[in-house]
């Protein structure tokens, strides 16, 4: 079936690996009945994913417990317990939620920003040919540059503050979200569309019941891109140029030697970012669930 | 496919000519108003920024900071190719290491390399070793997941046919499983080698910007320099610049050789 065929898309290679191994239980079961019947519980559970995950991160902080100790730098290494405490400590005073309010609303706006004009842009530029000549080209100038190199100019121009990570998180999220978009309007199946024409639906019919549908797939995976990539920036853009956030945060904290709480600001922002994505995954499926047979993978 | 023989000019115009068409107007725009300021501004113009790059150019300051942050891209991305393959080839080739280690990968994925910068300066002080740290952590997740996934996508019956064969696992390993994920462990490559440039300017512009100047060098911290102490837009633009052609040749270089080694794709 060459229809369903995953595309070759590079960009989301990296950041959509398959997760299509279940918990279930794996084929080598099969040759020791014995395990299966005896222990059945303990084994089913002793397999799961998230006792998996539990003792895979038991493991990691036991490790991380043990190199502290021989370390024995609290500056260059702290404990997981001085992390934990100084954690619950932030958390208490209200800092780790209020520090993370302020970057996710920058995040939000740049990316609302960024979807405004890019998906709309992406439309006309994959359905009008004339378009796509004059605007692919500078598209293709500004794309090179990251987003991080704007930071220095961005500086003079904004200043010290919130605007500068949200004009650098914007500029970051637009060129994904306008590849997809335009990706996924080109990569409309030409049947649908000359069915559509046949039965004599107006253009703008088609647009609205025929090419959105078929291009929102890919327009979803751009956002989830735009905010992989947004994410990362304003670590970047909030620890050089401005006076809050979280990647402010953990350089204050850096030049107050202040390590435990270093590292509790880096533990939530993975922990930020993981639960995002999981968001963004699960609104992927809720909001395209023909997203499937087209090939494109959540 | 187009209908339209009407011939407005529009419709005659080269590609190419359709091309340049925006870029020069807005340049042009942007030189005019530059000129529209007074002789004392620091905005950046087009004409001065080609003024700028000429010197700098001449001067032999901006090749050798790109030769300095190339340098340690290829360094920082030497230490993540070494650890994400084999890494990646243990976990892409065993279920039990890929199901034990994966929790801890996809907990660290969404920390952007930034946001070990300040552990790396606690570590390592604000020279290259820093930045070299932040390089290698941003290529090594890319290059992980694609060798992972180009291992455990390879063609069972390659496996069954070798394992028929009597041949011992490591050997199936080395001898299937390897070239088999090539394609993917080149297209990991090509995305470590994009976010590795994206991080070296990065990290030396960070560097820069909290080691009150030091002389890591780079185009990084030439930028820092040309934004904190000589006020010179211009150069920044330059350094943009070239940020932007390194990052398109790295991609294009990484693009042909994949072409010639893989030529029955596409």
């Amino acid at each position: 079936m060459p229809a369903t065929m995953p595309k070759q898309r590079p960009l989301n290679a990296a950041v959509l690996p398959g997760g299509e191994r279940g918990a279930a239980v794996p084929p080598q079961a099969a040759t020791a009945p014995a395990a299966r019947y005896g222990a059945g519980l303990f084994l089913r559970v002793w397999r799961s994913r998230w006792f998996i995950a539990l003792r895979s991160f038991a493991i990691f902080v036991g490790l991380w417990a043990l190199l502290a100790a021989w370390v024995a730098s609290p500056l260059q290494l702290p404990s997981p317990a001085t992390v934990f405490d100084a954690m619950v400590g932030l958390a208490r005073k209200g800092e780790l939620l209020s520090q993370t309010l302020i970057s996710a609303s920058r995040l939000g706006v740049a990316l609302l920003v960024a979807a405004v004009i890019a998906v709309p842009l992406g439309f006309a530029m994959a359905l009008s040919r004339e378009l796509n000549a004059y605007l692919d080209p500078i598209v293709e100038l500004l794309r090179p540059i990251s987003g991080i190199a704007w930071i220095p100019l961005g500086l003079f121009i904004f200043g010290v503050g919130g605007t500068l990570p949200v004009f650098i998180m914007t500029y970051v999220a637009f060129f994904p979200l306008l590849l997809n978009t335009i990706d996924g309007v080109r990569d409309i199946d030409r049947k649908l569309l000359a069915a559509a024409k046949t039965m004599g639906v107006t253009r703008k019919a088609q647009l609205v019941h025929v090419v959105v549908p078929a291009a929102l797939p890919s327009v979803m995976v751009g956002f989830r891109i735009a905010f992989a990539s947004a994410w990362a920036a304003i670590i970047a853009a909030e620890l050089i140029g401005s006076p809050s956030g979280l990647g402010f945060s953990i350089e204050w904290y850096r030049q107050l030697l202040m390590s435990p709480k270093v590292f509790s600001f880096i533990v939530l922002i993975g922990v930020v970012g993981y639960l995002s994505d999981l968001v963004l995954r699960a609104l992927q499926r809720k909001l395209t669930p023909w997203a499937e047979g087209l090939g494109i993978d959540a | 496919m187009s209908m339209n023989v009407n011939t407005r000019p529009a419709d005659v115009m080269p590609p190419w000519a359709k091309a340049i068409t925006l870029p020069i107007i807005l340049v042009v725009i942007w030189q005019a108003w530059a000129m529209t300021l007074p002789e004392t501004s620091p905005a950046p113009a087009p004409l001065k920024v080609v003024q700028s790059f000429v010197e700098l150019t001449a001067s032999g300051e901006l090749v050798w900071a790109t030769l300095q942050s190339l340098g340690r891209v290829l360094a920082g991305f030497a230490i993540a190719l070494a650890a994400g393959l084999s890494l990646g080839v243990l976990m892409g080739s065993s279920r039990m290491v890929r199901e034990n280690l994966d929790p801890i990968v996809e907990s660290f994925r969404p920390i952007a390399p930034m946001a070990i910068l300040p552990i790396a300066i606690l570590w390592f002080g604000t020279g290259t070793p820093a930045a070299l740290t932040i390089v290698a952590y941003a290529a090594f997740f890319p290059l992980l997941i694609n060798t992972i996934h180009g291992v455990s996508r390879v063609d069972r019956q390659l496996i069954r046919a070798a394992q028929t064969m009597g041949i011992s696992r490591l050997r199936i390993v080395i001898a299937v499983v390897v070239p088999a994920a090539i394609p993917s462990v080149l297209l990991g490559s090509r995305l470590a080698m994009g976010v590795a440039w994206t991080a070296i300017i990065a990290a030396e512009l960070a560097v820069g910007a909290k080691s009150g100047g030091g002389t890591s060098g780079g185009v990084g911290q030439m930028m820092f320099v040309f934004y904190a102490y000589s006020i010179d837009l211009n150069g920044i633009v330059v350094c943009m610049i070239v940020v932007g052609v390194i990052a398109l040749l790295i991609d294009r270089l990484f693009r042909l050789v994949e072409r010639h080694l893989l030529p029955w794709r596409n």
